[in-house]
């Protein structure tokens, strides 16, 4: 009777198990020959930890429960010792397939269990998510910060101010950025030229010499900017006088900001003409012209179609109607308001509002 | 879409793995992460391994611009790189010697390199400044189209364990001298030097690649020899060399390589083998050496076939043998010693391993058949042979088969296959 007994046990329940618990508490039994395989673990069980439930080998908080699933199915498979180069080759391209976030993760914990291994398999999985894809593609995939202004980005070592403030200004900036180039596509039919990935990498580590090509897209981002702090106001006029003026105080501030830049790059750039309608823009605020009456279109915006048109005019009698009544409100409010009243006493025209509204009752 | 709202994947990823990760990149694209995000604007400045090539730069048909683009961007990126380099490897076929290389190097020699490795165009050769000599930490160094010329003060590189030198002009007793003074060394590529009397002292080296004109080759002290594979080339002079000389070079070469496993030997190795072997004598036994691969091999001169002989009767555990005839000449018919084999081996000799043989180039002459048919007679455990006839023999080959057919085999395994289509 005993013999048979003993013939009924299997031979798996000869092999030895560990423990192990990742940081969520949460506990596991793993088949030693599996979790040896990685380096990291095979050291604690030879500092004796592990063999039983109650001191269990505690792993790295980076290693979450799934995770060190995703780890012990490499290790179980790859520490088989009979298997073919091509066999494991080709499990290693199915394993891979993984969303980016799981990637990330798991490269960041097998790091931790030292699995050198499947470190530089994800690591090369994840540089061929990177090459060949411009900085765009690459911010979407791994859900990176626009943060560096412009003049970062074309000459990416030259020691500008870490503020964090900026920092939020630019990612706002970059973030309407794209809104506007949203609508402008959507607009035009043509492309709207890339800027950033055109420019080779040469050129971007030669600002040293300030050749053409850089002055050239300085020219061009100049370009832009200038539309862009034209439709900005533009788009905020709707809407209330508090959003208005928040918005007004905030593209001021990047105007500010970008007068602070256009004077740092002054010195590359070639187009002086384009450089003193840039500096002469927020000096002058009487300049916006959506204000004025008898604005004609056909002279600044020829690009405003008339139903666009027909909505700034009513936007501009509406606002007008505003500030008529408002006017003494308007005159003792704080700082940020300041730009609207001197924009009136500034211009001449506007000043037909004023006196209409001291003769209205 | 907004990334600001979605939490960043992959920049808080230690540094090492986002060297990792740069480092399997283009060069390019590693640098072009610096206009990613204000985390990321620094992060390729610490790569400490660095591959340039022609593709760093965007191409054009204009070579000076070309020239000045790469130049340019290779200064720039060393200018701007920030902390230890351990590997360099520049491979341009544009690129010439030029001063800004020997600047590099200079720069390179200061910040510890290990890994150097120079390949330039084809034009004028790149003549290494001596601050080459200087970077004491080289464990791996590869030059091609290079002018070395050590100064009298070097002691020779203490770490370096893999040296591969291509095309190479150097005094020839500055090579010997270059190679005895690296304690390390394991693996040694010559390539294309000519006219070169070499006798290495190599107490540490498992790897030997030779290819080109050689004089001599005399393996004076390399005990720890695991792999060598040489193919030599003959000349006038060469040719001259041979018949004057009088020592045994099959005791010259192999008889201080116990731990030899693998031999492949190429163009006229075998006929450099054969010089002198009646005057030598066979100690040793090459228990290790499993594969033997012997390429052009001149059935007719019956002291290359001698050599051939000698060598695998001395290799008891033998597991795959190639040998290719000689590539050129069409079958002929030469009238010869018939007990050539009874006399030159014991008749109870048995290759008790060899498993695998491949005969190429085969014309079908006497002694071609000869050494088949010993082959057969001899190897109990031989599961393949592959007989690839000539392609300049085009009517022999039918009695080429006839005789084989009518051989003895040892083995009862043994597949006899006659390769009707050059692959």
């Amino acid at each position: 009777m005993a013999e048979a007994d003993r013939e009924i046990i299997k031979p798996e329940m000869m092999k030895s198990y560990i423990w192990l618990q990742t940081s969520d508490g949460s506990l596991q039994q793993v088949e030693q020959e599996v979790a040896v395989f990685c380096p990291w673990i095979c050291h604690e069980i030879h500092s004796g930890m592990g063999s039983s439930k109650t001191y269990p080998i505690s792993l790295p908080s980076r290693v979450s429960p799934a995770m060190l699933s995703l780890i012990l199915d490499y290790c179980r498979f790859h520490q088989v010792p009979g298997r073919s180069n091509k066999e494991r080759k080709s499990f290693d391209e199915k394993f891979i397939r993984m969303d980016t976030k799981r990637l990330c993760e798991l490269t960041s914990a097998a790091d931790s269990l030292q699995l050198k291994p499947l470190v530089d398999l994800t690591s090369r999985a994840l540089a061929r998510m990177i090459e060949g894809k411009t900085p765009e593609e690459i911010r979407d995939i791994f859900h990176l910060p626009d943060d560096l202004t412009e003049e970062e980005k074309l000459e990416p070592i030259k020691n500008t101010i870490d503020d964090p403030r900026i920092r939020l200004l630019n990612r706002l900036y970059a973030r309407k950025r794209k809104e506007l180039k949203e609508r402008e596509r959507l607009k035009n039919v043509e492309i709207e030229e890339e800027r950033v990935d055109e420019r080779s990498v040469e050129d971007l580590l030669s600002f040293i010499n300030g050749g053409d090509a850089e002055s050239k897209v300085v020219k061009t981002s100049k370009t832009k900017k200038k539309n862009r702090r034209r439709k900005e106001p533009q788009k905020n006029t709707p809407g209330n006088d508090t959003s208005t003026s928040n918005s007004t105080s905030l593209s001021s501030n990047a105007v500010h900001i970008d007068k602070q830049e256009s004077n740092g790059l002054d010195s590359t750039c070639h187009d002086a003409a384009a450089c003193d309608h840039l500096l002469s823009d927020p000096g002058n605020p009487s300049k916006l012209p959506y204000i004025e009456e008898g604005f004609s279109p056909d002279d600044e915006f020829d690009d405003i179609d008339p139903a666009m048109q027909e909505k700034i005019d009513k936007e501009v009698a509406d606002f007008a109607r505003r500030l008529n009544s408002d006017w003494p409100e308007i005159l003792s409010l704080g700082q940020e308001r300041r730009r609207i009243p001197t924009a009136i006493n500034c211009n001449g025209s506007l000043k037909r509002y004023a006196s209409s509204a001291s003769l209205a009752p | 879409m907004d990334n600001d709202l979605r939490e960043d994947l992959i920049s808080d990823l230690p540094q090492s793995i986002i060297e990792t990760i740069l480092t399997k990149l283009p060069i390019r694209d590693a640098v072009r992460t610096c206009a990613l995000s204000s985390k990321w604007r620094y992060k390729w400045t610490t790569i400490t391994d660095l591959v340039f090539n022609d593709k760093c730069v965007s191409s054009c048909y204009d070579r000076p611009i070309l020239e000045n683009k790469l130049v340019s961007f290779i200064t720039h990126f060393l200018f701007l790189h920030d902390g230890p380099i351990h590997k360099f490897a520049l491979s341009t076929s544009f690129l010439q010697s030029s001063p800004d290389i020997d600047q590099w190097l200079l720069f390179l020699s200061r910040r510890g390199i290990r890994n150097l490795s120079i390949e330039l165009g084809e034009g004028e050769w790149f003549r290494a400044p001596s601050c080459l000599f200087t970077c004491s930490k080289l464990t791996h160094l590869e030059l091609v189209r290079c002018e070395l010329d050590p100064p009298p003060k070097f002691k020779g590189f203490l770490c370096l364990k893999y040296l591969n030198l291509q095309q190479i002009l150097m005094p020839p007793d500055d090579i010997e001298y270059l190679i005895s003074s690296c304690p390390l060394l394991e693996s040694l590529t010559l390539s294309y030097f000519d006219g070169l009397e070499l006798a290495l002292h190599a107490p540490n080296l498992k790897y030997l690649i030779l290819e080109g004109e050689f004089m001599d080759i005399c393996l004076e002290n390399t005990p720890r020899l695991i792999a060598v594979s040489i193919a030599m080339y003959i000349t006038d002079d060469i040719a001259e060399h041979f018949e004057q000389s009088s020592s045994c070079n099959f005791d010259k070469f192999l008889g201080g390589v116990p731990c030899l496993e693998r031999l492949v030997g190429q163009i006229y190795f075998t006929k450099y083998l054969s010089i002198g072997i009646d005057s030598g004598s066979t100690p040793i036994k090459y228990h290790h050496l499993k594969i033997i691969e012997l390429y052009q091999v001149n059935f007719e001169d019956l002291n290359e076939v001698l050599a051939v002989l000698r060598l695998i009767v001395s290799s008891p555990n033998l597991k795959e043998l190639h040998i290719a005839g000689p590539s050129n000449t069409a079958a002929a018919v030469v009238g010869s010693d018939l007990g050539f084999w009874e006399k030159e081996c014991p008749t109870d000799y048995m290759f008790d391993q060899l498993k695998t043989v491949k005969i190429t180039e085969v014309s079908g002459t006497l002694h071609e058949m000869g050494f088949i048919k010993f082959l057969l007679e001899h190897a109990p455990v031989l599961k393949v042979m592959t007989i690839t006839p000539s392609a300049y023999v085009t009517e022999g080959r039918l009695s080429m088969l006839v005789n084989l057919v009518r051989f003895r085999r040892a083995s009862a395994q043994a597949e006899v296959i006659f390769v009707q289509e050059q692959p």
